[in-house]
């Protein structure tokens, strides 16, 4: 069983523990393409645009910790994970996004209860009110406690059952 | 003879200054003064033909060509013209002799139309005219004046020039020598402050990413090292009795306990039995410190063996356990990875046995045998081990000194300890190329994040 599954991040280590609760959840023979999803306003001064590269973005995106943090995802859940990539989302209308997720082919997104993202970019936006509108089938995980952690921004973050982005 | 680099690099610069201004100046010296010379011998060719029309071609318009030659030729320095006709079988060696120019100059200009000399910076230039009374030799001579005043008027300012430019050169040479020695004449005199009684100085790194910031960088990494091996060779001994007092402690206890009355056969065996194990573990502890000293810290004396994490961490607890025996150690196994290959790493058996027990001991000691959680992760570089207690954490100031030697935290007062445990941990670590992270929220918790890099093996 083969399903493709959009779960919003601010690529934060926390963000990835929805991830983890996620498809720990799933049954044994899942096989999941996971689409970490960030919302980002691309500039609109041409020479920006003219130099701009999405590899690029992403680098001053996503941290080291981050990236390690996904390689240990994939490690623990090998067999069920088939792919996982980070992706941006710029588009302005709902019609974008819904094209984005038929496009790819998104079956389900995945939303922690406790939803408060923190973006580094100012650029970034929520795409919490594009995934209400799309009528995709939600599911939500984690609890509503936050508990604060000496661990933040660690891969270590990724190793405690906390499931909130805050 | 000892020259200073400085020096060097200002005299290579003047040489390649001063050889460009020198080949400059000559090329211009040497060029104009041929221009000039052809341009010369063009103006007497000029006068002598000019001179054979008036005199020889004595026709209408003579008497205006000599009113124009008076009013717009002005006179050369001791310009003088001359014509000889010339006559078959007649050489012109009397004239020769009386000019004072060799005879081949007029067989020249009687065989090839025209000849050139010069003597004395007197110029000759010799034409053969046809004139209808005949055939003449017409020379025009003059002194040139380029030579007499353009000449030496140009030597001197390209003189000066050189002068100039030699002075103006030397100084840039100097300035520049200066400004690029500067930097390294600024490391010297700060690394010459820096002896072992101040070995945590360290040079400041402003400038940007050049040579030079990567040789500070190279330094300060090197004084790290040093100032490192340093720490742990004064405190050797101190180590060295912290990690030796434990084992110890428990053999002296249960054979103090043991001696109190007499007991049965199969308690003396249980008793040897927990000596033993001790004594072993003494062994283990003084060859692995043994190590460490002996090997200091360059990470290539050390004998790697292949060894997994998981099994490591198993070895660990057992023995935490068993010195401990309240301690709660929970393993956490949520994010092992499905492929063990990626849990294994290269390194030494005993030294990161100690690490681990120091780190894990700690987070025992300091919750008070609260439970500990200890998790594995791998990714494809890095095996993380992550140890978390919920205890009385390290105040957020003092985050930063928890690795010096001897260094205790002010919430620590009530429990027993010397303080030495952490930074051989992170030396330990170290040698295995890996990171200790350690995060703290006081009367929380702590967390200590290692990452140790995967070891590549090929199955």
């Amino acid at each position: 069983m083969e399903k493709t599954v959009v779960i919003p991040t601010d690529f934060s280590i926390a963000s990835l523990n929805i991830v983890k609760s996620y498809v720990s959840m799933q049954p044994a023979n899942a096989r999941l393409n996971i689409i970490l999803l960030h919302g980002l306003h691309q500039s609109d001064s041409i020479r920006s645009l003219l130099f701009y590269s999405k590899h690029r973005m992403m680098e001053e995106l996503c941290s080291k910790e981050f990236k390690e943090a996904c390689y240990v995802l994939k490690n623990k859940f090998a067999s069920q994970i088939k792919t996982m990539k980070s992706d941006l989302f710029s588009g302005f209308t709902q019609s974008a996004f819904n094209q984005y997720t038929e496009a790819n082919n998104i079956a389900e997104v995945c939303l922690p209860v406790l939803y408060n993202p923190k973006f580094k970019n100012k650029n970034s936006f929520d795409l919490l009110p594009y995934i209400k509108a799309s009528k995709l089938p939600v599911e939500m995980v984690g609890s509503e406690v936050d508990v604060p952690m000496p661990e933040k921004g660690k891969v270590a973050e990724l190793f405690f059952n906390r499931v909130s982005v805050s | 003879m000892k020259m200073r680099i400085q020096i060097k690099t200002t005299l290579i610069l003047l040489t390649a200054f001063l050889s460009i201004i020198l080949m400059f100046s000559g090329f211009v010296y040497l060029s104009v003064s041929n221009y000039s010379y052809e341009d010369f011998y063009k103006l007497l060719e000029i006068r002598a033909v000019t001179t054979a029309k008036v005199e020889l071609d004595q026709e209408g318009g003579s008497q205006e060509m000599i009113a124009l030659r008076n009013e717009f030729f002005e006179k050369l320095p001791q310009e003088k013209d001359r014509y000889y006709r010339i006559s078959p079988g007649e050489s012109f060696k009397n004239e020769a002799e009386e000019l004072g120019v060799p005879i081949s100059f007029f067989n020249e200009i009687v065989k090839e139309g025209k000849s050139e000399y010069t003597k004395n910076s007197m110029f000759y230039k010799g034409i053969r005219y046809k004139s209808k009374q005949g055939e003449y030799v017409v020379i025009a001579s003059a002194q040139n004046y380029f030579e007499l005043h353009h000449s030496a008027y140009l030597r001197r300012t390209l003189v000066f020039a050189i002068i100039a430019a030699f002075a103006f050169s030397a100084l840039i040479a100097l300035y520049f020598s200066r400004y690029v020695f500067r930097p390294l004449r600024k490391i010297t005199d700060r690394v010459k402050e820096i002896s072992s009684e101040n070995l945590h100085l360290r040079l400041d790194n402003n400038s940007n990413n050049d040579e030079m910031s990567d040789l500070i960088g190279t330094f300060n990494n090197m004084l790290d090292r040093i100032e490192t091996s340093f720490e742990t060779q004064n405190n050797f001994v101190s180590n060295a009795s912290h990690e030796l007092r434990t084992p110890l402690t428990a053999i002296i206890g249960e054979a103090d306990v043991t001696l109190s009355k007499i007991r049965t056969t199969d308690e003396y065996i249980e008793t040897i039995k927990v000596i033993l194990d001790e004594a072993e573990t003494l062994d283990r502890k003084t060859k692995a410190l043994l190590f460490l000293a002996q090997t200091g810290f360059n990470g290539k004396t050390q004998k790697f063996d292949k060894l997994r994490i998981d099994q490591l961490l198993w070895d660990v607890k057992e023995t935490i356990e068993k010195i401990n025996t309240n301690s709660r150690i929970h393993i956490d196994m949520s994010l092992l990875p499905e492929n063990p290959v990626k849990l294994k790493i290269k390194g030494n058996e005993q030294l990161l046995h100690l690490a681990l027990s120091n780190i894990i001991s700690n987070a025992c000691k300091y919750s008070n045998n609260n439970v500990v959680n200890v998790s594995i992760g791998a990714s494809d570089q890095n095996v993380f081990i992550i140890v978390k207690d919920h205890g009385i954490g390290i105040p957020e100031k003092e985050l930063k000194y928890i690795y010096d030697p001897f260094f205790r935290a002010s919430n620590t007062l009530k429990y027993e300890g010397y303080g030495i445990g952490l930074p051989l941990t992170r030396n330990i670590i170290r040698i295995h190329n890996g990171e200790i992270l350690v995060s703290s929220i006081v009367s929380q918790g702590t967390t200590v994040q290692i990452n140790l890099p995967v070891g590549k093996f090929e199955e």
